[in-house]
């Protein structure tokens, strides 16, 4: 697989399509984690010590509930986001493209423990490069994923040209190709349009400006406006 | 049909589709007006599957990418939204952990015996070769330690009635989750390599426990120990047996995944172990209230803190060997 795209069937059979989240921003989301979770701790035992030795015993259920129940409690109830996959943008999600549920949470953050060996996330790291879908242990066998939660949004602008029918019949690829130009044109240089443009040349016999403005046209054409 | 004559077709379904997501993101921020001005709930599931099915169309058509993407991402939201997780009903998992669970560990019989077994055996055999030789304790723990849990045993303090205060019992509960619940996991996560990190970890714990509990009794610390170790025993040793065993048998579907593909039988021993997981920091969380507010407690006589010990011991292996029967009936 050259891309991280993974497609998911749902129960309607439409495909869902997730791209997978690799291993530099997942450990972006672990540090910032790491960051909160320390910090919450520090805070908590700062307070606390004010209370004495009972709060002690206070602090090491806070040191409990924050390195153990954290991550579980976040995937599960907040939509697969803990707050640093949050702040960087990825998910926890079932395969399936489904919300990871309670099991699975507690399956991948208990085998975290696996991922640490032998240090900081070896076999973990080892596991998402060898896997197509980035997956480190505790994902293989809880059977989750983590994605990147907004995609690259496709900016589309508006075409303005008056409709031209093409010369030649299109395949649909071709026809997706020019909407794609048309719409994104709204944010290319106009060399650059020029540039793109005069590959197809041999389509509109012109070059430059001109040929843009016909591509612009043909693809005004292709998607209905008469 | 071309893109535009879609777009305008449909532009209405879709915006009201959008809109209604937009309500459900702001939860309670949204006003009634808000609400009012988007569809009823009960229509949600039929308007999802038609726009599954425009986003097949406009895919199969080679409609612009852009359209594409924006029915994807309603298509994506409709689904988280359709799918949602389960709430946890507390009293249903009350009634796991009576029943349940004790079925689990039962199912797995043959991991719990092994790991039973790994844990024991280090541990008795600790206790009576220290008996015959208590320098060995030296061989297994630094001077220093074994100094400390003399000095925690010492029957000296123990007469004179010294024990903990209430700050320190609570301050013991918490250490004594963060510690025990904490080795629970890991017991049962290391077994993920082949079980091999399960079986050093009850060996090592079998060998420790066994030299402090050998070297104590040997050397004269035996009641204030063993009075202290009693009430605990039973929830924290079976705790520990539980994990390794949900260990082993997460390990063995590694090596040996029978006629099942690997994956596959890892799933399952990965749910089966850590459901065992959630049940072992249960017992681990009432052996350190036990632990924390009970054991420590000096004034009663010996004989009664022994049989409360074995009280808890009948009542945990009753439970674990007999609970959730009618069930499996």
């Amino acid at each position: 697989m050259i891309d991280t795209l993974h497609d998911v069937e749902t129960p309607e059979g439409v495909s869902l399509q997730l791209r997978a989240a690799g291993p530099v921003v997942r450990a972006l989301a672990w540090a910032i984690d790491a960051g909160i979770r320390l910090g919450a701790v520090w805070f908590g035992a700062t307070l606390l010590a004010l209370l004495g030795t009972a709060g002690q015993g206070l602090i090491f259920i806070g040191m409990f509930a924050v390195y153990w129940l954290y991550p579980i409690a976040f995937e599960a109830l907040a939509d697969g986001r803990t707050i640093g996959k949050r702040v960087v943008g990825l998910k926890v999600v079932h395969a399936s493209g489904a919300p990871v549920g309670w099991m699975p949470a507690i399956i991948r953050n208990l085998l975290r423990v696996v991922d640490m060996f032998p240090m900081l996330y070896g076999f973990g790291l080892a596991s998402m490069l060898l896997d197509d879908r980035f997956r480190r242990l505790g994902d293989i066998v809880a059977g989750t994923l983590v994605i990147h939660d907004r995609p690259p949004r496709l900016r589309g602008g508006e075409i303005h040209a008056a409709p031209l029918a093409p010369p030649v019949l299109m395949q649909p690829e071709e026809q997706a190709a020019l909407q794609a130009f048309a719409e994104r044109s709204r944010w290319l240089t106009e060399d650059r349009q020029a540039e793109l443009a005069d590959l197809l040349d041999g389509l509109t016999h012109a070059r430059g400006p001109a040929g843009v403005e016909q591509l612009h046209r043909h693809a005004s054409w292709i998607m209905g406006r008469r | 049909m071309k893109q535009e004559q879609f777009v305008e077709r449909h532009a209405g379904e879709w915006q009201a589709f959008e809109h209604y997501l937009e309500v459900l993101r702001k939860g309670r921020k949204a006003t009634a007006g808000e609400r009012d001005a988007v569809f009823a709930a009960a229509e949600f599931p039929a308007r999802y599957r038609r726009l599954c099915q425009q986003l097949a169309l406009a895919r199969l058509r080679g409609y612009s990418p852009a359209l594409a993407q924006r029915l994807q991402d309603a298509v994506h939201e409709g689904h988280d939204r359709l799918y949602r997780v389960r709430r946890i009903e507390w009293r249903q998992a009350l009634a796991w952990l009576a029943g349940g669970f004790p079925l689990l560990v039962r199912t797995h019989a043959r991991f719990m015996i092994s790991s039973a077994i790994l844990l024991f055996a280090p541990m008795v055999t600790m206790i009576v070769a220290l008996d015959a030789n208590p320098a060995l304790a030296y061989s297994v723990y630094e001077p220093s330690d074994i100094a400390t849990y003399e000095e925690m045993y010492d029957p000296a303090r123990h007469d004179a009635g010294e024990g903990r205060d209430a700050q320190s019992d609570l301050a013991m509960f918490g250490f004594y989750i963060l510690n025990n619940v904490s080795i629970g996991f890991r017991t049962f996560a290391s077994g993920l390599l082949a079980g091999i990190g399960t079986i050093l970890v009850l060996l090592l714990n079998g060998v420790m426990i066994g030299t402090v509990a050998g070297h104590l009794t040997a050397t004269g610390s035996g009641v204030p120990f063993w009075t202290f170790v009693a009430g605990h025993s039973a929830p924290e040793l079976l705790a520990i047996v539980i994990a390794g065993g949900a260990g082993l048998q997460l390990g063995y579907a590694m090596l040996a995944p029978g006629r099942v593909p690997r994956i596959v039988a890892l799933r399952r021993a990965g749910r089966d172990g850590a459901m065992l997981a959630m049940g072992v920091a249960a017992m681990l969380v009432f052996a350190a209230f036990v632990e924390a507010y009970w054991s420590s407690i000096f004034w009663l006589p010996p004989a009664v803190k022994y049989s409360v010990g074995v009280a808890l011991w009948v009542l945990m292996l009753t439970w674990l060997l007999a609970g959730g029967r009618e069930r499996a009936a």
